[in-house]
């Protein structure tokens, strides 16, 4: 392939309103490249292809077009064509006439203009339409003419901004092979922009991942897909399992506590880094051909292949008590008010974020006129509270005087570290009425708040992890007593694709070659 | 269905007997001959006949034409760009826009004209400023500046408003296409703006020129009595002269004028239409 520099984005930056949008993009495309700028809506991309087009002016940069700078080139004179989004077609004019319209304005002679659109209707399969109402033709066929009313103009460069979203997926795939074959036909480059992956993957020579404002990756759509950069690219291309291990030297790697022979090379001694690897790489074996085990957690048949989850490591849980207690409300002297608030279970190392709405919300204290049967506000909140473990007052008082007083129990609560899961989980013992737990809208929710409870990554702190609820309690029919609730995580699991069916619940090992795992550096914010 | 399009029965006898009853009052009126009894009922033609010889009626009507086309060209001509810079801004002014165009139609036509015939007045507002720029002004009120002047006035809110809802509709989309295409902003405007605000200009011309022809009142006020139009030798013969037959003649001929114009009209917007 001809590898002539067409196009440079030299440091774009574009604001709206305060708004970064691109965050100094730096981009080279060559002649006769089918590049796809992928990312999530919001990354900048289509923005990106505005600014080349020139409906948009870059806040701070330069685009290079064949050695040129058109930063200040109106639309009409870059020598490049869009196909749109909706592919503005113009109502009031037939096929030939919209194909025709940029021939037209550059008044070039009749027959030229009619061998030229001629040519153009049957590249792209529409002979016999040129007379046809634009507001006649299907989907599929105003987007070909779209296509057809830019390449007549023998652009150097087409741009395509997410041409195919308002078609049906059957056509979208037609459409595909078809705009690769009428770009290899041409042999223009074109610029095409989508959030579809498949599209990125079936089409392009070179895929440019996006995300907020900035190029995470570029690369042809195999060492994207291969050899994703980091975590975001390879969750955006395709199914992963991505787990975070510790880089023990070079060539080996250690996640769920296995050290793995891998290829990659050049990470500090110990870095702690993201695994990645795809389930159509993982196979499954028996126990003792195993690199790591695992028991079968869900088999789904996808027709081609079974989708299989296998735990290779178990949840991690912690047990508390729920205290269900009686009835505690304290009534006014004059009967017009009453005031309830709970005992609370404190972490010592909580103690210095602790303010007066947090206790309320601990406490859970409320306070109601009887009559009228509204809340009033906690007026007033007392508390001696030592940074030592111990038994602490706390009066809760509205401000017509009324108030309770309970005991913050300050603790050195452990939490339950699983290093092989890499998680940690923690919660608290607690205090309840009977109506507070039979009033519960969402009990499994309402236990998770009560009791605190929380689980997160070892390696990464701001990562929580999805916890579990286990009780063995009729809350229709609870009486006062003490129940055990018990909150699990999930554990680490795998997602495999396999052809070969396997047993839910089985025992098995998975097994993977070195340069299936895929070690990358943590990305940084 | 059935029990909801029954729902329209009322509405449908009240406009028989308001709409429909009339009009034919009227076609029967201009074919009749005076002081018919209900029982004995004359036709003639001779109202018709008296209004297609009689040179007078046939200038006034002529002249009524050229007055509507003249305020309906001035009217496109300056609520075009009104319209156009209304649907281009932002939309959150566009309300604010399209209510400081209609605000003036909140106040009655008949306080306006007035108010336009203390401004034209000699020695008026209209004439001393024209003075103090260095013009020499003659007369303003009562010549048919100052009535087409009225009608411009009354009339423009209706053009700009057709033409702004025509042009907001329009994708801003296809304006980037055609820049896209090599389009400069003067082919663009030439190529895609005006051809597809043409079914605008179609309703903005009719709602113009249809009350243009036949008012009465802006005519009486600014024309005073020397720029007679059609309308207002219909109020004549209904109110001073009482002659009920010949002014109904003259209102079927001018609804076959405008039915007719009408008829063009749409046909234009036929052709145009995408």
């Amino acid at each position: 392939m001809d590898k002539n520099l067409l196009i440079s984005f030299r440091n774009i930056v574009k604001e709206f309103d305060g708004n970064v949008v691109l965050k100094g993009i730096n981009l080279d495309i060559y002649e006769n490249e089918f590049v796809t700028l992928l990312g999530p809506s919001g990354c900048g991309k289509t923005t990106l292809l505005r600014i080349l087009g020139g409906f948009l002016d870059a806040s701070e940069g330069s685009v290079i077009f064949n050695g040129e700078d058109i930063s200040e080139l109106p639309p009409y004179k870059r020598e490049v064509n869009t196909v749109f989004q909706k592919y503005a077609l113009f109502p009031h004019m037939n096929v030939y006439d919209n194909i025709a319209f940029g021939l037209n304005i550059k008044k070039m002679s009749k027959d030229v203009i009619e061998q030229k659109v001629m040519k153009m209707l049957k590249l792209i399969g529409l002979e016999e339409f040129e007379k046809k109402d634009i507001k006649t033709l299907s989907g599929g066929q105003q987007q070909r003419v779209a296509i057809a009313r830019a390449l007549v103009n023998e652009p150097k460069v087409l741009l395509l901004d997410e041409p195919l979203g308002a078609l049906d997926l059957k056509l979208r795939q037609e459409m595909q092979y078809e705009l690769k074959k009428i770009q290899k036909e041409v042999g223009i480059t074109f610029i095409y922009v989508t959030h579809d992956q498949e599209e990125a993957l079936t089409m392009s020579d070179k895929i440019v991942v996006m995300n907020k404002g900035s190029i995470y990756q570029i690369g042809t759509p195999e060492e994207i897909y291969n050899e994703p950069q980091n975590k975001y690219v390879a969750s955006f291309i395709g199914e992963s399992n991505i787990v975070t291990g510790k880089m023990v030297e070079d060539y080996l790697v250690e996640f769920d506590e296995i050290a793995f022979e891998c290829v990659d090379h050049g990470f500090g001694t110990n870095e702690i880094v993201d695994v990645i690897i795809r389930p159509e790489d993982i196979d499954i074996v028996d126990v003792e051909d195993g690199k790591m085990t695992g028991i079968v957690d869900n088999v789904f048949f996808k027709g081609m292949h079974y989708d299989v989850t296998v735990q290779t490591v178990e949840g991690t849980s912690v047990t508390v008590n729920m205290n269900v207690i009686a009835e505690h409300a304290v009534t006014s002297d004059d009967g017009k008010e009453k005031i309830s608030a709970n005992d609370f279970y404190l972490d010592i190392d909580d103690m210095e974020e602790l303010d007066d709405k947090e206790i309320i919300a601990r406490a859970d204290a409320q306070a109601w006129e009887i009559e009228a049967d509204e809340y009033i506000s906690i007026h007033k909140i007392e508390y001696d509270l030592q940074p030592v473990i111990g038994k602490y007052n706390v009066t809760f008082s509205t401000a017509s005087g009324t108030s309770i007083t309970r005991t913050i129990h300050v603790v050195d609560q452990k939490y339950i570290v699983n290093r092989k899961a890499d998680e940690a989980v923690s919660a608290f013992d607690f205090y309840k009425t009977v109506e507070e737990v039979q009033e519960a809208v969402a009990i499994d929710t309402d236990l998770k708040t009560w009791a605190g409870a929380q689980g997160w990554r070892l390696s990464d702190e701001e990562e929580s992890i999805d916890i579990y609820v286990n009780y063995d309690f009729d809350m229709d029919n609870i009486e006062l007593g003490q129940y055990k609730i018990t909150f699990t995580t999930e554990g680490r699991e795998f997602k495999i694709n396999t052809t070969d069916y396997v047993e839910e619940g089985k025992e098995i090992g998975l097994t993977f070659y070195p340069e299936d795992i895929h070690v990358m550096r943590r990305m940084i914010g | 269905m059935k029990s909801m399009s029954r729902l329209a029965i009322p509405y449908i006898i009240w406009g028989a007997l308001m709409i429909f009853l009339p009009m034919l009052l009227i076609v029967i009126y201009s074919i009749t001959k005076e002081g018919n009894g209900i029982l004995s009922i004359a036709f003639t033609f001779e109202h018709y006949k008296k209004f297609f010889t009689d040179p007078d009626f046939l200038v006034i009507l002529f002249r009524s034409l050229v007055i509507a086309v003249k305020t309906t060209i001035l009217c496109l001509i300056i609520g075009y760009p009104i319209g156009y810079y209304i649907s281009r801004s932002k939309p959150s002014i566009q309300n604010t826009l399209v209510l400081l165009v209609t605000v003036p139609m909140w106040i009655n036509m008949l306080v306006r004209t007035y108010a336009w015939i203390g401004i034209l007045s000699d020695g008026g507002l209209a004439q001393q400023s024209l003075k103090l720029l260095g013009f020499d002004p003659s007369t303003l009120l009562y010549t048919e500046g100052a009535v087409i002047l009225g009608m411009v006035y009354n009339f423009l809110p209706f053009m700009v408003l057709q033409i702004n809802s025509a042009l907001a509709k329009m994708d801003n989309s296809l304006l980037e296409a055609s820049a896209d295409l090599g389009a400069d902003n003067k082919m663009t405007f030439m190529k895609v703006t005006l051809p597809l605000s043409v079914p605008g200009i179609l309703s903005g011309i009719s709602l113009v020129f249809l009350p243009c022809v036949s008012s009465f009142f802006i005519p009486k006020m600014l024309g005073g009595g020397k720029y007679m139009m059609i309308g207002n030798v219909i109020e004549n013969q209904f109110i001073n002269v009482g002659e009920w037959a010949f002014g109904s003649t003259i209102a079927v001929i001018i609804a076959l004028v405008m039915m007719i114009s009408m008829y063009a009209v749409r046909n234009l917007e036929k052709r145009q239409s995408y």
